[in-house]
């Protein structure tokens, strides 16, 4: 059998390992338009800041696809550029063919900048990827002022990396709150003081109109409420969207991902999705949505993976999921953490902004837990996440979610015998 | 693989498992020269109360330590590639010199075993004290709460388990009986 995937991040690797696991001889393709080994996108901000290098990037040792038996074929020429289902053939921007009997689109996504932004300006840059962060990195020592597009995870870790290099540095938020997908207005606020006490200016109701440039250069940006803000760097982080151009005329099911059922295969039976482009079941949301998250990109690559080569695997499906770190106080969100219809929930919180703590549970009318935000205190987030996972009724012991006391010992004297015996015998998850 | 399990309805919640856990996890593994290192060593196991008063039908505590999952759930969340499973040994391990402390192993641990080292920003967690001929929680339990088990060997409905608790003279008749 040849298998052939696509991509070579977080999902494709996942997908290599359970392959592998499950079997030792078939032929498996791999195609990435980068050249770099296999490194962690996630950890480009702690590059930049310099608390790790290039070789701590490494998410896998440098021999792993060698290891592994895998035909990787990486570089700008192996940007899969053309898919045909008759013939299950993906072609390559070089003119290369690869054929297949299964296919893992494994593409990840993509940022982009806002339109009125210069991509291709001096200064000017996302972080996406390695090359991105090198071309930072280069720039960096003619950088004395930076501003940041956007407010998001990616956004937060790009200017604290830049605070902390001594650039003065301004974040532009459109919304009135930071970290919008992942938090609600009073943690964003506990967030917010904690970027202000190191000096970063946080703009809130802000968009950016023009950004200024002389010889090529960026030199500015002009907003609509603060004026000009001067800078000699300007980094775009307004989110990121599946790279699904791949499948554009194919009849593949892509209403913005491509759309996965509970094995990761596609419309078509042959082709599998995993990561950052594919539309899995979400627990919380109860829906379809892509959830672009290093943690549910392996476990979706990893249950492709073995879907794949026949070792048949429900993927339990999605739940969004973040930890960040804004200097000592750690924050961690899961899954419906900032509801629209405040209505069809009920709260447990805990604000103690004084201490920079907050927590908050919420509950769906069915009691169980359909979002989580721990900011300060997260040391059993795992074990709240459990309890979303196996939708516990927490009915019986909701007002201790949010204690400090609450742990495993907690959820364990509310358990069955059941799940009290699957623990004697560890065999948890 | 062998595995730390705890016997809960033995665990009087003495804290001796902590304690041996930190000292064998600091420079001079010593107790009192361990206090008085600067940098404190931790402890990656952890008592947790499940019912103080012991009404629960005596349980009354937990002996919290990593699980060593099968499908380890940090590893799939490790954004460095620092924690993997031990082909030979089933263990799961951490590689401190990858950690940057982003914490997402914490995120999704299931139990919360995974501690914060805040000053050297690593995440620490039970390691099954590999150079000890038993862990030093195991070692150190005065109840025989903790044991540590192969579970190839032990029968796969926890009856190991029963064994040890008739053993330790708890058994159904005085109000032991399992949950």
């Amino acid at each position: 059998m040849n298998i052939l995937i696509i991509g070579n991040s977080a999902a494709g690797t996942a997908a290599i390992e359970a392959i592998r696991h499950q079997d030792k001889r078939c032929s498996v393709v791999q195609l990435s338009d980068e050249a770099q080994p296999l490194y962690s996108r996630c950890l480009l901000a702690y590059y930049l800041s310099n608390a790790t290098d290039e070789k701590g990037l490494l998410f896998r040792d440098p021999d792993f696809h060698e290891k592994m038996n895998v035909a990787l074929h990486a570089g700008p020429g192996f940007r899969a550029v053309g898919l045909d289902r008759e013939q299950r053939a993906v072609l390559c921007d070089n003119g290369q063919r690869f054929v297949y009997d299964r296919l893992l689109i494994a593409t990840g996504s993509s940022a982009k900048l806002p339109k009125h932004v210069p991509a291709h300006m001096g200064g000017v840059f996302m972080l996406r990827n390695l090359a991105d962060a090198r071309a930072i990195k280069a720039k960096l020592p003619s950088v004395k002022r930076a501003v940041v597009l956007g407010g998001g995870l990616i956004g937060i870790k790009a200017a604290t990396a830049l605070a902390g290099l001594g650039i003065k540095t301004s974040i532009v938020v459109r919304s009135n709150l930071i970290l919008s997908q992942m938090i609600d207005f009073d943690a964003s606020r506990i967030i917010t003081r904690l970027l202000e006490e190191k000096g970063i200016e946080v703009m809130y109701q802000t968009q950016a109109l023009e950004v200024l440039t002389r010889h090529g250069n960026v030199t500015g940006v002009e907003t609509d409420t603060n004026g000009r803000l001067e800078c000699e760097l300007l980094i775009g982080a307004k989110g990121v969207q599946p790279n699904t151009q791949l499948l554009e005329g194919t009849g593949l099911d892509v209403p913005w991902g491509i759309r996965t059922d509970a094995y990761l295969t596609t419309s078509d039976p042959t082709i599998f999705a995993a990561g950052d482009v594919a539309e899995t079941f979400d627990l919380t949301l109860e829906t379809h949505t892509v959830n672009a998250l290093w943690t549910c990109a392996v476990q979706q690559g990893r249950a492709a993976g073995l879907n794949m080569v026949g070792k048949q695997t429900v993927y339990d499906g999605t739940i969004g999921m973040n930890s960040l770190n804004v200097y000592d106080t750690s924050i961690i969100s899961f899954g419906v953490s900032s509801p629209k219809d405040e209505s069809l929930y009920r709260m447990e919180i805990l604000n103690q902004p004084e201490l920079g703590v907050y927590k908050k549970i919420v509950i769906g009318h069915d009691n169980r837990i359909k979002g989580i935000i721990l900011v300060g205190h997260m040391e059993n987030a795992g074990v709240l996440l459990s309890l979303i996972r196996k939708k516990t009724d927490v009915s019986s012991f909701q007002d201790q979610l949010v204690s400090d006391g609450f742990n495993f010992g907690t959820i364990l004297k509310h358990s069955d015998p059941e799940e009290m015996e699957r623990y004697l015998n560890r065999r948890l998850v | 693989m062998k595995k730390i399990v705890c016997h809960i309805q033995n665990c009087l919640s003495c804290r001796s498992c902590e304690l041996a856990c930190a000292t064998a996890h600091s420079r001079s593994k010593v107790l009192h020269e361990a206090l008085r290192e600067e940098d404190l060593p931790k402890h990656r196991v952890r008592i947790e109360y499940v019912d103080e008063k012991g009404e629960l039908q005596r349980v009354r505590a937990i002996a919290v330590q990593c699980l060593h999952c099968e499908e380890a759930f940090c590893a799939q969340a490790c954004i460095t590639g620092g924690i993997s499973k031990d082909v030979a040994t089933g263990a799961t391990v951490m590689d401190p010199e990858k950690c940057v402390g982003c914490w997402s192993c914490i995120m999704v641990c299931p139990v919360g075993a995974v501690v914060k080292d805040e000053m050297k920003k690593h995440a620490l967690k039970c390691d099954l004290c590999p150079d000890l001929d038993s862990p030093a929680c195991v070692a150190a339990c005065p109840t025989g709460a903790l044991v540590f088990f192969d579970e190839d060997e032990a029968a796969p409905d926890g009856a190991e388990i029963c064994r040890r608790d008739e053993a330790a003279g708890d058994t159904a008749e005085n109000g032991g009986d399992r949950l």
